[in-house]
């Protein structure tokens, strides 16, 4: 009887699963908003992530060291919400366990949570694009920290190139228009040392998080005669300050380098320019570039809805390259464990997929990316930039 | 100079009766039913994401999508006053903690069947007029003339009917328009289904001009609020006139201050105000 007992048990157990430990998983969290206001810095890498996991996991995973893995990811919403960020990160690195973290991209939810993650130095890995991520990287307790985006500012930043750009548009006033937060404090800082490097003279103005009604602003700033608007950083205001910038005649010429191309788009028959730093453009690579041409078919396949190519740029920061990126460096450190051997294999790495993507020596992201010049009517010219590594 | 504090005043015009039209209504609800309904903005919510849904996603045209979109914010009101504010009749704590309650549902509600990504409507009127050289969007004007008629005809109706002589009787004698036969549980849910309709007005003409978001409504009711104390409660001018002021006042302030704190213009307004005139500019002198 008690032969039989055990039978069983060891039946139910390897059923269960309890026989397969040639598979494991690896954990993967992601703290990004995917709704709210500034959505738009998190959405498309939390749609982006889900797809690489999914591909990685029906390939039938990946093999360190003689074991086979698979990734399950915890992705929860912050909805941009600093509280709600800390609670959630809190949740993974506590309870999940988690070690490998991608996101955030919004700066007052790093500003908020870097204190906490800072407590797991050596312990976890965490890709984020968030602008304050920047002044982190190199210094001591902070090795966690890889920024997966562009840097603005140095021989390889795109600010320096968008500068060059809307300069060589004949700008000499620019107007600035950012929203009074971290990130917007943060960028208004880099672009107002740029444009005084530069010789192009600014005035800025900040406007309070949840502002709608931009025409008093927006009049003052246009009575200085200023060449370009430069609003910041996400789309829910910008989509605002364009269409009231160009409905009230105060605006026609803007100069972004947060946020899409898609309130251009929506404007373009009321505007001149709209010239915009794009991480990459999808309508044009999707034809040229077989990975992008692969990425979007996966998308509607995965999701079963429309590829959204306004907002699929912003799956340059810690997305879908990323997660192979990870993997990568899981591989050839022979770990899924230990953090330090995987954070020197990523950074080591040039990895080619959607971006073509290495880090320099302090962690931060180096990527190929486009300039947009959107004019008048929905013509649309790119130039590709790949920035010195 | 001139010609940009010329063209702010007439913004701080338009974007005051914006604030005008909920302030009517929370100054209506609490002539009538005794509570200071903080929700209203929430109904100017829901009058925003109908007119939204029925004109953008439905496909309707915008100004047959505005109806309905008024009558559902109404409907949501109706139902608000018989489960909830009908018990809350002349107690402000009960009236506040009702409506702060209601907030969060609703709010929660169009979280959950929008999620936080601001909704932008399509272009209903574009173009701009000029006028002496300043340029003033069409619509923002079309806004304007409709919500300063619907407000101007609340007046009269509130003055020259019999409905609205009840109502005004009632605001100043509850005990004595019983009385004389006003049905006064009728009134009180027909004012209180009308302010949340005036607020959903509200919301669908300020989806023309702006994004929308399930918070929108929090910022609006707290400018509300502000005019109608500005102008003193009870005062149907008085909301009118108060909401103006504050929409020029945030409007010129910008202009000379700091943009980041906007808001603060109108408030230290409605202070200075309050300070020499405790009832309002419009309201009883104590």
């Amino acid at each position: 009887m008690s032969r039989w007992i055990a039978a069983i048990a060891v039946g139910l157990w390897l059923v269960a699963g309890g026989g397969a430990s040639a598979q494991e998983t690896v954990k993967l969290g992601q703290i990004e908003a995917q709704t709210g206001p500034n959505a738009i810095y998190g959405w498309m890498s939390s749609q982006g992530v889900p797809i690489a996991v999914d591909e990685i996991n029906k390939a039938g995973g990946f093999q360190v060291g003689g074991k086979t893995y698979k990734l399950q990811l915890i992705a929860p919403d912050t909805r941009g919400d600093p509280k709600e960020a800390t609670v959630q990160l809190k949740r993974l690195l506590e309870e999940e366990k988690v070690k490998f973290v991608f996101g955030p991209f919004l700066s007052n939810v790093f500003a908020t949570i870097e204190p906490y993650a800072a407590q797991f130095d050596g312990k976890i890995l965490m890709m984020g694009g968030a602008t304050r991520i920047h002044e982190f990287l190199g210094k001591p307790g902070h090795d966690f920290l890889v920024r997966a985006w562009n840097w603005d500012v140095g021989p390889s930043g795109f600010g320096e190139l968008m500068t060059d750009r809307v300069k060589q548009q004949g700008t000499k006033k620019i107007a600035i228009l950012f929203q009074n937060d971290q990130g917007g404090k943060v960028i208004g800082d880099i672009y107002t040392d740029l444009f005084q490097k530069k010789g192009i003279e600014y005035q800025i103005e900040y406007f309070e998080p949840g502002t709608k009604d931009f025409s008093a602003v927006l009049a003052k700033l246009s009575a200085w005669n200023p060449d370009y608007l430069f609003p910041g950083y996400s789309d829910s205001a910008i989509s605002d300050i364009v269409r009231q910038a160009t409905e009230g005649n105060y605006f026609k010429r803007f100069f972004l380098v947060r946020g899409s191309l898609g309130p251009g788009l929506k404007n373009k028959d009321e505007l001149d320019d709209y010239l915009v730093y794009v991480p990459k453009y999808f309508e044009q690579a999707e034809k040229t570039e077989p990975k992008v041409a692969k990425f979007v078919a996966a998308y509607k396949t995965f999701y079963k809805r429309d590829f959204p190519y306004d907002q699929a740029p912003l799956c340059s920061s810690a997305c879908y390259d990323h997660v192979y990126m990870l993997v990568e460096a899981m591989k050839k450190a022979g770990t899924v464990d230990d953090v330090e051997a995987i954070r020197k294999a990523l950074l080591s790495m040039t990895y080619d997929g959607l971006w073509k993507i290495s880090f320099d020596a302090h962690a931060e992201q180096i990527m190929n990316f486009d300039i947009v010049h959107l004019k008048h009517g929905g013509a649309i010219e790119v130039t590709p930039v790949d920035p010195p590594r | 100079m001139t010609q940009l504090l010329i063209g702010q005043l007439l913004n701080g015009l338009i974007v005051g009766t914006l604030y005008g039209i909920i302030a009517l209504g929370v100054t209506l609800t609490f002539g009538i039913t005794g509570i200071v309904n903080f929700a209203l903005g929430e109904f100017m919510m829901i009058g925003a994401y109908s007119a939204w849904y029925l004109a953008d996603v439905v496909g309707l045209p915008y100004p047959v999508a505005l109806l309905p979109a008024v009558a559902i914010a109404g409907l949501c009101g109706l139902a608000a006053d018989q489960l909830l504010f009908r018990f809350t009749r002349d107690n402000l704590v009960n009236g506040l903690l009702v409506s702060i309650g209601l907030i969060s549902i609703i709010e929660s509600g169009a979280l959950l069947s929008w999620t936080a990504t601001p909704k932008e409507m399509d272009y209903v009127l574009s173009g701009t007029v000029r006028l002496a050289g300043i340029g003033l969007p069409k619509m923002r004007l079309v806004v304007f003339a409709l919500l300063a008629a619907v407000i101007f005809l609340t007046y009269v109706g509130l003055m020259r009917t019999w409905l609205g002589r009840a109502a005004y009787a009632y605001a100043q004698n509850p005990e004595a328009a019983r009385l004389m036969g006003v049905r006064t549980g009728l009134l009180q849910s027909g004012v209180f289904v009308y302010s949340t309709a005036l607020a959903g007005l509200g919301g669908a003409l300020y989806a023309t001009l702006y994004s929308l978001e399930p918070f929108m409504g929090g910022l609006y009711v707290l400018k509300g609020v502000e005019a109608a104390i500005l102008g003193g409660i009870g005062s149907l001018s008085g909301a009118l006139v108060g909401g103006l002021i504050l929409g020029v006042t945030e409007s010129i302030g910008a202009i000379f201050l700091p943009t980041a704190f906007r808001d603060a213009y109108g408030l230290i307004f409605v202070v200075a105000i309050l300070v020499l005139r405790p009832g309002g500019l419009f309201g009883e002198g104590r």
